[in-house]
This record gives C-alpha cells, sequence and structure tokens, in this order.
C-alpha cells in the first residue's frame, strides 16, 4: 500500500512533504551516500579525533593531549622536508606526464600503421598494477643483474652504484617510474578529446593554408584544454597522494630522501607506533589538498567541463 | 588584379617536404612510444622463462634452450603467491560487483529523479577525489579493527568501492542522461512497470558504462596497494601487490625470476581485458565524463 502512495502521490511527515521523486531519487542514491559516510566521512572524523590524543599503536588506549600533536608536526623537521619533497615530486611527475601522455595521444591519433594495435599496449599500461612497474623497476635497476643498472648506469656512466641508494637521484628515479605508468591517463583522456573532433575542421583549415602548428593551435589544442585542465588536476591529487610507487620502491628512503607527505604519514604510524601523531599528519595533508583544489576550482573554473 | 599566386598562404617550404617531416615525425614518435611500452612487458615476459642460474649470471635478451623453463611458475604457484593472487581475485570481483550495482542505481536515479541536493551531489562527488587513499586508510585501520573487518575481503571491498564513486557514479549519471527518456515513457504507457522499463529498456543501453565502470572497478582493486598493505596486514589475508613486496623484502630464497613469472601471471588479465574492451573505456570516456 506504502509502495503505491509513494509511486503516486508521495507524503508528508510534519512540515515536510516528500514527492514520490524525491523519495525514490533518494533512495537511488543512499548506497553511495552510506559508502561515501563509511569509507570518507567517519574516517576523517575519526582521524581528527585521533589527531588530538596520544596513541601509541600497540596499545590503542587514548590519553588526550589536545593540539600537541599538530604543534609537534609543525615543528617536526622531516614534516616540512616531507612536504617540500612531495611538492616536487607532484609537480616533477604531473608535469611530465602531461607532456609525454599529450604527445603520445597526438601520435596515436594521427598514426597510420598499427594504431589499433599500439594504443591497446598503451591502455594495457594503465592497467598494471603499478606494484609490477615497481618490481620490474627495481630488477631493471639491480647493480649486478639490471639491464639499465648495466648498460646505462654503467654503460654510458650517467650513475655509479645503486641509482635508488642515491640521495639526490633516488626521487627523479621515482618520478620516472610513476611516469611510465600514469601518463598513459593523459593519454586517454586527450585521446577522447581529439577522436571527437570532426575532421572536416581540418580539411577546412588545409584549404585555407593552415600549417600544422597552426592547425594545433587554433583547432586541437582548443578542444582538448578543458578536459586536459581536468585531467592535470586529478593527476597532481594523485601525484601528491601516490604512496604506491614511492613505498614499495624505497619505503621512502634512503634516509629519507624520497619520503613524501604519505609516506611520512605511514612511517609515523606504523613505524614510529605513533597513531595520533600519523593521524595528524594525515590530517594537514588533507587540509592543504582541500585548500588547493579549491583553489584551482575557483581560479581556473573547469566547472564547465564537469558541469551537467 | 588577376594574381599568379596559388590560393591562400604560400610556405617557404614546399607541401611536399612539410607533409613528408611531419609525416616522418609521426612515424619516430610511434616508434618510440612503441619501444617504451613494449620494452618493460618484454623483459617480464622473457626473465618468467629463464633458469635462475641463467637470470644471475649475464644478461641476455631470450631464453635459449637451456636455459628456458617453466620451473619459476611451478614455484610460484606453489608457494604464498598463489594464496595473495586468489584473494586478490575475489577482492576485486567483489569491488566490480558492489561498485556497478550502487553506481548504475545511483546514475539511473539522478538521471531520471528530481530532488532536493541533486545540484550538490557533483560537487560531493568531485571532492571525494581529495580523499587520499592514506588519509583514509589511516583511520580506517582502527575503525575496522573495532567493527571486526580488519583482515577480511569485506572490508577492503568496501574501502575500495567507495574510492570508485566519483567517477564510475558520475560517468553513469552522463551515460543515463544520453539514454532518451522518451524510449522508457513509451514502455510505461503499454502499461509496463518502471522497473520492467529499467530492466528491458535502460540496462541494455546501458551496457558501454556498465563495462567502463566494470574496467574502472577492476583496474582500481587488482591494482591496490595502500588499503591492502594498511588493512589486511595478516599474511594469509593480503593480496598480491603488498603480499608479493612482503616477499622481496623478507628472506624467502628467490630471485627475481620469480617475481618476473608472478608478475607475467598478474598482467596477462588486465592485457587481454584491455585488449578486447578498448572500444567501450573509449566510449565511456567520451561521454565527456571526469
Amino acid at each position: 500500500m506504502l509502495g503505491r502512495r509513494l509511486i503516486g502521490e508521495g507524503f508528508s511527515i510534519g512540515p515536510i512533504t516528500i514527492s514520490p521523486d524525491g523519495f525514490w531519487g533518494f533512495l537511488t542514491v543512499l548506497p553511495v551516500i552510506c559508502l561515501y559516510t563509511l569509507i570518507a566521512v567517519v574516517p576523517i572524523g575519526f582521524a581528527f579525533a585521533a589527531s588530538l590524543h596520544e596513541i601509541p599503536l600497540m596499545n590503542p588506549t587514548w590519553s588526550f593531549v589536545g593540539t600537541s600533536n599538530y604543534v609537534e608536526v609543525f615543528n617536526l623537521d622531516r614534516f616540512w622536508a616531507s612536504m617540500w619533497r612531495g611538492v616536487y615530486y607532484m609537480i616533477g611527475s604531473t608535469i611530465l606526464q602531461t607532456i609525454i601522455g599529450v604527445w603520445i595521444a597526438l601520435t596515436l591519433n594521427k598514426m597510420e600503421f598499427g594504431q589499433r594495435i599500439l594504443s591497446s599496449v598503451i591502455f594495457s599500461i594503465y592497467m598494471i598494477p603499478t606494484i609490477i612497474v615497481v618490481l620490474l623497476a627495481l630488477f631493471l635497476l639491480d647493480p649486478f643483474i639490471g639491464f639499465v643498472h648495466v648498460y646505462f648506469g654503467e654503460g654510458l656512466g650517467l650513475w655509479e652504484n645503486y641509482l635508488l641508494g642515491n640521495t639526490e637521484l633516488a626521487m627523479p628515479a621515482a618520478i620516472l617510474v610513476g611516469t611510465w605508468k600514469f601518463s598513459v591517463f593523459i593519454t586517454i583522456f586527450t585521446l577522447a578529446q581529439l577522436r571527437s573532433i570532426p575532421d572536416h575542421f581540418y580539411e577546412a583549415a588545409k584549404i585555407c593554408g593552415a600549417n600544422t602548428w597552426e592547425m594545433f593551435r587554433d583547432i586541437t589544442f582548443p578542444r582538448i584544454r578543458g578536459a586536459l585542465l581536468v585531467a592535470v588536476f586529478l593527476r597532481s591529487i594523485f601525484m601528491f597522494n601516490k604512496f604506491d610507487v614511492i613505498y614499495p620502491l624505497t619505503q621512502g628512503g634512503p634516509g629519507y630522501a624520497t619520503t613524501t607527505m604519505p609516506i611520512l604519514a605511514y612511517r609515523e604510524t606504523f613505524q614510529g607506533s605513533a597513531y595520533g601523531l600519523g593521524n595528524a599528519i594525515a590530517m594537514v595533508m588533507f587540509v592543504f589538498l582541500a585548500i588547493g583544489g579549491i583553489l584551482y576550482l575557483w581560479a581556473l573554473n573547469p566547472d564547465e567541463e564537469v558541469d551537467t | 588584379m588577376t594574381s599568379d599566386r596559388p590560393f591562400g598562404r604560400e610556405s617557404i617550404i614546399p607541401y611536399n617536404y612539410r607533409r613528408a617531416t611531419y609525416r616522418a615525425g609521426i612515424a619516430v614518435s610511434s616508434v618510440i612510444i612503441a619501444i617504451f611500452a613494449i620494452f618493460p612487458m618484454y623483459w617480464i615476459a622473457q626473465n618468467a622463462f629463464k633458469t635462475r642460474s641463467a637470470i644471475n649470471d649475464s644478461i641476455t635478451f631470450l631464453p635459449t634452450p637451456s636455459t628456458f623453463t617453466f620451473a619459476r611458475f611451478e614455484v610460484v604457484l606453489s608457494s604464498r603467491v598463489l594464496n595473495y593472487i586468489i584473494n586478490s581475485l575475489i577482492v576485486t570481483a567483489g569491488t566490480i560487483v558492489l561498485v556497478v550495482l550502487v553506481s548504475l542505481l545511483a546514475g539511473y536515479g539522478l538521471a531520471r529523479f528530481e530532488f532536493r541536493g541533486k545540484s550538490y551531489f557533483a560537487r560531493v562527488l568531485l571532492f571525494g577525489y581529495m580523499f587520499a587513499p592514506i588519509v583514509l586508510a589511516l583511520p580506517l585501520y582502527l575503525i575496522w579493527n573495532r567493527l571486526g573487518l580488519l583482515n577480511t575481503y569485506l572490508g577492503l571491498i568496501f574501502a575500495l568501492s567507495a574510492l570508485t564513486l566519483p567517477f564510475t557514479v558520475w560517468l553513469m549519471w552522463k551515460f543515463m542522461q544520453s539514454i532518451p527518456k522518451s524510449l522508457e515513457e513509451s514502455a510505461w504507457i503499454q502499461g509496463a512497470p518502471r522497473w520492467r522499463g529499467f530492466i528491458d529498456i535502460v540496462l541494455p543501453q546501458a551496457k558501454p558504462a556498465l563495462i567502463a565502470n566494470a574496467l574502472f572497478a577492476f583496474a582500481i582493486a587488482w591494482n591496490d596497494f595502500t588499503f591492502a598493505q594498511i588493512l589486511l596486514p595478516r599474511e594469509e589475508a593480503t593480496t598480491f601487490p603488498p603480499g608479493v613486496l612482503r616477499l622481496l623484502n623478507s628472506q624467502w630464497e628467490t630471485g627475481y625470476g620469480d617475481f618476473m613469472a608472478a608478475a607475467l601471471l598478474m598482467i596477462i588479465p588486465p592485457l587481454l581485458f584491455a585488449y578486447f574492451l578498448q572500444s567501450y573505456l573509449l566510449q565511456g570516456f567520451e561521454v565527456r565524463s571526469i
């Protein structure tokens, strides 16, 4: 009976009237809201509460310490160092991935032979688990039997000893390892846009005598700009948050040379056994990202791209 | 005034040369891209079939008949790695099912019903990208511990599903909007109830988006390291990515050949999916989704 009434005319609880559309619409998004609450809202609240306590990991008794975890975080030398390393990793990765990703997309779009097979290979790279990319990188960089180490490190004299044990070169190496996989993300976004540009735009431009660069500047680029901004935005966030490249590759080492923010939060929590402090770092990370994200959306307004 | 000049603009370099340069550029680019894309996969594959001593003695580019062996796979499949791969399969299957159902329902609802707060939903979804796995996984560790979900498949499936929702719900929402409502309405006029119209008319048309979402859920779950590392700390419960790293850093008597064999087993499913389903993937992205 209730079901039929809901389909037909809706109902009201006190002053709130719920239309049938409102009821069923809300019901369809309810699972999303539940999952979101359970996995995102509750943990953020929990992390905030935990960050105000001192919690040894092995014996989780909570003792309230107020904001002293935050004071400690901002006074940690390795916090600021990790922050800058994280920003370096984020910017380096994003720039490299954007350039390479767009280059691959433009090439794939204009290839004459083997386009289908090469695009399959490129797309499948994004599906390869990151851990396997890292395993292979460790193998290739092995000081005794690694192909890249032997031919590029020793052969060309680019580096000595173990590349990932080098304080200065470990970070660029981590950027390159991630770039191999994640450039494809930019490629997929860009290629989807490129394919939606009608051929007659280019034909008309050619008849008017435009050269390749002019066609790119005036037809291609304006068309991919919007999607590219969104992709670059997402890539920056993901790279700042990236844990599963650096941690398996170097565990944040040598020393702290590749410890970015997520790695630091993990190390403080599970190696330093300071659960409260780890959560304080996570909260700071979250706030920084939220501010950065809001500024980006406000300044570049990729909203038109995502609006209905 | 008549002019002998050709229509349009002249360039100092004749068209044929420019055309040839352009085509050469594309060809060179594609060769470089192909080398960088294929070499790592080739390296995994060829080392997976070599004997341990062949890998340790020198760098070779193909296994010879005397160094060719399937022993690496036997080692991998008789060890804990098999257990990790099975755990990965279970978690991935669970995530795909949950994500596809939840995103299908929400996408339909968002596209067909008008309700309060709907306009905020897009922004809330977009904000979901701000949550770093590590930021969520640290608190979830103790929460799951209290709820008894630590070391369970279900705990990881929930976490991974939530991670995919910003993308999958968005995609389904956009896709549902591109299916004309009039098709459904004509079914209702002929007396079909709403659920019937949904199953017989909407569902078959939403197939590309369903496959794109399943593929995305697969990629996230199959790939996940961070959540599994933190939420599945127990040795027997963990999935492939954290499991294999623990093996690598432990004292397990092993060589890279074993890891390459395990890697080969792990990349075959994604390669097959990517090959056979790539048109769906692009179609999904072309709905101007983010």
